[in-house]
């Protein structure tokens, strides 16, 4: 199996996992971290798919009997429909203040380390292509940041986010725009042999994440110079 | 009274196998519809219809896939006897933009727009796989198609949505 046959089945059913799948992402980590995404990608959709579409409109049409029923089972399907409206909205709500906030630490040294063909990538991004991937958060790059030789939108805490490796005069360093995240101020992550700083930005944070390079906040505050801001 | 009591008897077939499915085919004929009111119409014009031929549904089992079924046809129908007009989805994601919206969470509500915003052909058969949880065999059978053009609209839904939501798509 190459990886154009992985990833029509694994877009086609992200939850398949069939020996020669697996087979496959055993060796290409770029597969892999495509089905992950893809698997990600589901669990919003199966969220996003659970509406409610009778929630205060029409409730004659949408609950109405198939038959005609005696008033006192009508008064009982009454009482059974508030009682489970009462209990969706405290689910509901016990979900929405149980939902947990994903760590950022997790999200961004696992998702760095979940992409070593990414650190080890040599050919240079062409501008545009480095623009396009930072388009839709809004930004550019200054040529002056260094060389970018990864460039692409990574799924990332339920969003797609723009993940660039850029070579540094210290080295490589993994640069996340995180638009949907804040942090309140710079932040400083370490685990699994990675280090990385987390600073506040016009439009969320911005991640830049090395390993074994020297210097690092200086080297993420140049970074963050580099990223210009579209009004 | 034999009759009283096998119409009692089909009415507790009835309530005991359609009726707890009443959620799931609204959820299923609101992203049929992509409209509150006129899913309400469809689920209950079905449940009718399940009502009258209640006896041709040979095993509890398959009450499902068979409401389904008919929600979808009753869809068409009422696509087809409406004569409704091609779609403006921007309308239709202002119209409904209280059952799209997750204040909650933004990212459940941009992907429920990118959903509205789905061609029906890619919608449907995701809505069947990702929500109803069919198999790709199913989803062949309920909308008459190939495994293989199940499969085909399948990736391509879930590459337009990545796309949609700022990821990048792949080769189709």
């Amino acid at each position: 199996m190459n990886c154009l046959e992985f990833r029509r089945a694994v877009g086609a059913e992200p939850g398949s996992d069939g020996t020669a799948l697996a087979a496959h992402s055993a060796t290409c980590p770029a597969c892999a971290r495509y089905q992950r995404e893809m698997q990600d990608m589901d669990r919003l959709l199966g969220r996003a798919m659970r509406v409610d579409p009778s929630a205060g409109r029409r409730t004659d049409a949408a609950t109405a009997p198939v038959q005609a029923r005696s008033a006192r089972s009508a008064l009982g399907r009454g009482w059974a429909m508030a009682a489970s409206l009462v209990a969706g909205v405290l689910v509901a709500a016990a979900l929405w203040v149980s939902w947990p906030e994903p760590s950022l630490a997790a999200e961004v040294l696992d998702h760095a380390a979940h992409e070593p063909q990414s650190w080890a990538m040599k050919d240079i991004v062409s501008r545009a292509d480095v623009a396009d991937v930072l388009d839709s958060s809004g930004a550019t790059l200054r040529p002056d940041a260094g060389d970018v030789t990864f460039a692409r939108r990574c799924f990332f805490d339920r969003h797609w986010v723009p993940h660039l490796v850029v070579q540094t005069d210290a080295g490589p360093v993994t640069v996340f725009l995180l638009g949907h995240r804040d942090v309140a101020g710079e932040t400083h992550l370490e685990g699994d042999g990675y280090e990385a700083i987390v600073l506040p930005a016009p439009r969320g944070s911005i991640a830049v994440v090395g390993r074994d390079v020297p210097g690092l906040d200086a080297v993420a505050r140049q970074v963050f110079e580099s990223v210009e801001w579209r009004a | 009274m034999n009759d009283v009591l096998r119409e009692r008897q089909r009415q507790q077939r009835f309530t005991a196998v359609c009726e707890p499915l009443r959620a799931d085919l609204l959820r299923f004929a609101f992203w049929l519809a992509r409209d509150r009111a006129l899913a309400e119409d469809v689920v209950q014009e079905a449940m009718l219809r399940a009502w009258k031929s209640l006896d041709s549904l040979d095993s509890d089992a398959k009450a499902r896939p068979w409401m389904l079924t008919i929600v979808r046809r009753e869809h068409a129908r009422t696509f087809e006897r409406k004569r409704l007009e091609v779609l403006d989805v921007d309308a239709l994601v202002a119209a409904e933009a209280d059952v799209l919206a997750a204040e909650e969470d933004a990212a459940v509500a941009e992907m429920r727009e990118a959903l509205f915003r789905l061609e029906d052909d890619y919608r449907e058969p995701l809505v069947l796989q990702v929500m109803m949880g069919f198999t790709t065999q199913e989803i062949a059978a309920h909308m008459d198609l190939t495994q293989g053009a199940v499969l085909t609209r399948l990736f391509r839904a879930r590459q337009q949505l990545r796309k949609a939501l700022g990821g990048a798509g792949e080769e189709p």
